[in-house]
């Protein structure tokens, strides 16, 4: 549950563009800390839905939707082939409220400070306090890259080369510059497959990554792919040449600077790190954007969990904590704290795959509709999550550039749904829904971690309702390694399971969850449609955002009519932070893109 | 009394081979393994996750794994049946063997040995440890002398029903419970960790140890004060605690002097043997208490499916709890000459 958001620099701001996340990770993952909704660097898993659990009436706050898409889709309609983009935005002027300290707490700590070995939410939290961030970084407003630590760019006509030129007034925080050597030596080390970086496969597309000089990368790409701007600026951080390549690059017993960075980019310096017990941080007065920033001090707590992060906040010992929804009422009562709500881009969203395998009743589409027509998804959405979420009728929410309002929705309607499962050759009899040779229908719905309170809800609202249409249910609650052995077994034996994904500013990722080539990972229900793969392809091929609008468009129209989902919904997030901290903006991209910006009032 | 000594050692070490062959077996049974955190990625491919299998050696049978970790790497055949990829491709990446006293490294940590994870916890865990075990004596042994000498009354009935009642509730639960109250609502103590961070000082440190030590050291105490009024009632229907009172001492000096004496025979001796046992079993209240010692590690490399870890706690943690076995059992039989384990054993 998105509620208490870390703080994520530039650095993941630009990554989270790219991180789509199967978000149903339960408590025993080791990475979910917090319940940022920002994808870390690098995260996978995030949340623990077990906090999902919800008893919080509606807000009052701003339905920041609507907006978000004028927003965003205007400004992603720009052509790419040709273009040289570049920044006159000053970048250079100190802040000027300087001082005081912030309090920030988290329920799991730090693997460590190495961007390309790390996946975790707090290690993601950890380097974007050293780490300067991306050549690129995501506008708040309109979510379209715009320079960062290269000041323009250029693409070739032909869409596969990319110039970026590098800032000069850029200093490591020994006083050393930033430059494109920094960059390449960084690329080619991740790119080293002894070298362990788990995502190395984003980077094929990469042909070329070259520093004629030190301020200029020249990138070359195999073809034409429109995340390529988001990959390549997200991927890759720099690490100080100077320093590391005298060090191991995995091995932190022969490289100190994998635990304990000393020379760093971003806007705060490690000064200790206690594991599992504190880190401690101050202003990197080097730091390139705009120097230090505001707030000087920057403290991290390790806590046993959301419950005492939560009265942590609560007593002013930390500036910050999670607040899980059937606390989001009193915390917005509580004097000292200002909860922040907004609807995020990269929203979390919730549904029931179905498994289309041959041999199971839910690879009929008459079945799959009759599903979904017999299941009140307005209802199921304000009784689990409150007020909390939206409805969702495919697979991306409101707040993507992409969406399209013109989808089937399968709202509510026992008789379509009766009328499908007759088309299906299912009969109702005595109530109960029957195949040709008298049979009822018996699904198995599966769902994980066990300690889920929202997903224990979803399964057994979910079983009520189809026992209405004489559909019998059966729910299996499993923790939440069994679950993923389930849920991506070759043979499963389930019809039905809840999931949970983050959605991402870049439409083209949730690609993999849909082809067929990741039966059964990411595409656990087995859906194929070539239609769909081409679309995809099309839609991944072209710099030109109106025609991927039109693509991706279509993609969800296709998906929406095949239900291989029954879409449910897509969450708010929301922040509490303690009325001290001024100068707090969320937009659609989170709470934290402007934290260096942050600032304490001084009097209080 | 060597003989014997020597003979329970070697058992220990038997008991322990066995152990780690089972503990290894039962953690590779385990859904999921430390690729997990990969699993519905979409950042992530096929190919990744290969990559990464045969980096570490995940693709090798789990005999193989078992020998690897066993007896290190680094004398099987340089083939990828044998050795991970990181052996292969480079010899100083090898993992030697538990049986060198390497632990191999951590996954979940990325490659930082696991025994330099375990010691960096080591200090937190024992002074919680050494505290729990400290108070569970000051409390549980009062308590059982007022037990056993106000038998039937109400001091000895108010202890055996707040015991019972203690004994009843889960411990940890009742250190949420009061971590929640006292350190929530009243802000008595702190919220968990070790220390205020930037603080450090002596009373700083001692204000957050009270919690945990004391909740930690439930168990303790009951069980300390119940076995002691056992002793007790038992020594004081011994004959030469009435030969004693018949002499005409002072009640006092035949408690003190003849009673608790013996009675208390048995916690001296093991003593020893009881804190390691203590140390092996605070996983839950580190957790409870945010205590950054080994029982969170314990928890975050199951979590994580974080074998080497997980097989290094294990052993670390058998090693100590067979350890205080032995030496409960070695000290009892040097302490009370009537306990003879040659002609037992032999």
């Amino acid at each position: 549950m998105p509620n208490k958001i870390q703080r994520y620099l530039f650095f993941t701001v630009g990554m989270m563009a790219l991180a789509a996340v199967l978000y149903a990770c339960g408590p025993a993952n080791s990475s979910p800390t917090t319940n940022s909704n920002s994808a870390a660097p690098a995260a996978t898993n995030t949340s623990a839905p077990a906090a999902d659990a919800a008893t919080a009436t509606p807000d009052s706050s701003q339905d920041t939707v609507k907006q978000v898409v004028e927003q965003s889709g205007a400004a992603q309609a720009t052509q790419m082939q040709g273009v040289s983009v570049s920044s006159d935005e000053d970048v250079v002027s100190p802040r000027t409220h300087l001082g005081g300290e912030y309090h920030d707490v988290a329920t799991a700590d730090a693997v460590s400070f190495h961007p390309y070995l790390t996946t975790d939410t707090t290690s993601g939290s950890y380097q974007g306090m050293v780490w300067a961030g991306g050549l690129l970084r995501l506008d708040e407003n309109t979510l379209e890259y715009k320079p960062n630590m290269a000041e323009s760019y250029e693409i070739s006509d032909d869409g596969l080369t990319f110039t970026f030129h590098l800032r000069h007034d850029m200093l490591w925080s020994d006083g050393e510059p930033i430059t494109a050597q920094d960059f390449k030596w960084t690329y080619d080390q991740v790119k080293n497959p002894d070298n362990g970086f788990p995502y190395l496969s984003q980077l094929d597309f990469i042909t070329a990554y070259e520093a004629p000089d030190d301020y200029t990368l020249q990138i070359t790409i195999d073809q034409v792919y429109a995340p390529a701007l988001g990959q390549m600026s997200g991927l890759i951080t720099p690490l100080p040449k100077h320093i590391w390549e005298k060090l191991d690059w995995q091995d932190p017993e022969k490289n100190p600077e994998i635990n304990s960075p000393t020379v760093v980019s971003g806007p705060y310096k490690l000064i200790e790190w206690k594991r599992d017990q504190y880190a401690t941080f101050e202003a990197n007065d080097k730091y390139w954007y705009h120097g230090a920033p505001n707030i000087s001090k920057y403290t991290i707590e390790i806590v046993p969990d959301q419950d005492v992060a939560y009265q942590k906040m609560k007593s002013g010992e930390s500036d910050t904590g999670d607040i899980t929804p059937e606390k989001l009422d009193e915390a917005r009562k509580l004097p000292n704290i200002n909860v922040y709500e907004w609807w995020p881009a990269a929203a979390r969203w919730s549904y029931i795959g179905l498994n289309m395998r041959e041999g199971f009743a839910t690879s009929d589409i008459n079945v799959r509709h009759g599903l979904s027509y017999a299941i009140d998804k307005n209802l199921l959405t304000d009784q689990v999550m409150l007020g909390q979420a939206k409805r969702l009728c495919s697979i991306y929410p409101e707040t993507s550039w992409v969406y399209n309002p013109d989808v089937p929705c399968f709202d509510y309607d026992v008789q379509k749904a009766t009328d499908a499962f007759a088309q299906a050759g299912y009969t109702l009899k005595d109530g109960q829904m029957v195949d040709k040779d008298g049979k009822q229908l018996e699904l198995k719905l599966i769902y994980g971690p066990n300690t889920s309170k929202v997903r224990e809800l979803m399964a057994v609202t979910v079983q009520d309702y189809l026992s209405k249409i004489g559909v019998k249910v059966d729910i299996q609650a499993l923790e939440w390694s069994s679950f993923l052995d389930a849920l991506h077994a070759a043979q499963p034996d389930w019809d039905m399971y809840i999931g949970g994904w983050s959605a991402t500013i870049e439409p083209h990722i949730m690609y993999t969850i849909w082809s067929e080539e990741n039966i059964p990972d990411l595409n656990s229900v087995a859906y194929i449609n070539k239609d769909v793969e081409k679309l995809f392809e099309e839609g991944g091929a072209t710099y030109d955002t109106a025609v991927r609008k039109e693509k991706y468009g279509e993609v969800q129209k296709i998906i929406a009519e095949d239900q291989p989902y029954i879409f449910l919904f897509y969450q708010k997030a929301w922040s509490g932070q303690n009325k001290r901290i001024q100068g707090i903006e969320p937009t659609a991209l989170g709470i934290g893109w402007n934290s260096e910006d942050w600032y304490i009032e001084a009097t209080q | 009394m060597t003989r014997y000594i020597i003979r329970r050692g070697l058992q220990s070490l038997l008991l322990m081979w066995v152990a780690t062959i089972i503990g290894f077996t039962v953690y590779q049974l385990a859904p999921g393994g430390p690729l997990q955190f990969l699993d519905s990625d979409p950042k992530k491919t096929q190919a990744d996750v290969e990559r990464l299998q045969r980096l570490y050696g995940l693709d090798r049978s789990v005999p193989v794994q078992y020998m690897a970790w066993a007896f290190g790497e680094d004398w099987l055949p340089a083939t990828p049946v044998w050795r991970s990829g990181r052996c292969l491709s480079d010899p100083d990446a090898c993992v030697h063997g538990i049986i060198r006293l390497d632990f191999g490294r951590s996954f979940h940590y990325q490659g930082q040995s696991v025994i330099g994870l375990i010691v960096e916890r080591m200090p937190a865990t024992f002074l919680l440890a050494f505290s729990s075990l400290f108070l569970s004596v000051v409390i549980g042994i009062p308590l059982g002398i007022i037990s056993a000498l106000y038998r039937g009354r109400w001091p000895d009935n108010a202890i055996r029903i707040v015991t019972v009642l203690l004994n009843t509730v889960p411990e940890w639960w009742i250190g949420l419970l009061l971590l929640i109250i006292l350190g929530g609502y009243f802000g008595l103590v702190p919220l968990g960790g070790m220390q205020t961070i930037g603080d450090g000082s002596f009373w700083d440190r001692l204000h957050h140890l009270v919690l945990p030590a004391t909740v930690s050291a439930i168990g303790g105490w009951i069980g300390f004060s119940r076995i002691l009024r056992f002793e007790m009632l038992d020594v004081l229907s011994q004959d030469y605690v009435r030969t004693a009172h018949a002499k005409g001492l002072a009640p006092k000096t035949v408690i003190i002097r003849h009673v608790l004496r013996n009675a208390l025979m048995p916690f001296v001796t093991g003593l020893g043997g009881i804190f390691l046992l203590v140390l092996s079993g605070s996983v839950l209240f580190e957790i409870v208490f945010a205590w950054p010692g080994m029982g969170r590690l314990t928890i975050d490399a199951i979590n994580s499916r974080d074998y080497p870890l997980m097989m290094a706690l294990f052993v670390i943690s058998s090693f100590l709890g067979i350890l205080g076995l032995l030496m409960v059992d070695i000290l009892y039989s040097v302490v009370d000459p009537r306990v003879s384990y040659e002609t037992k054993v032999g």
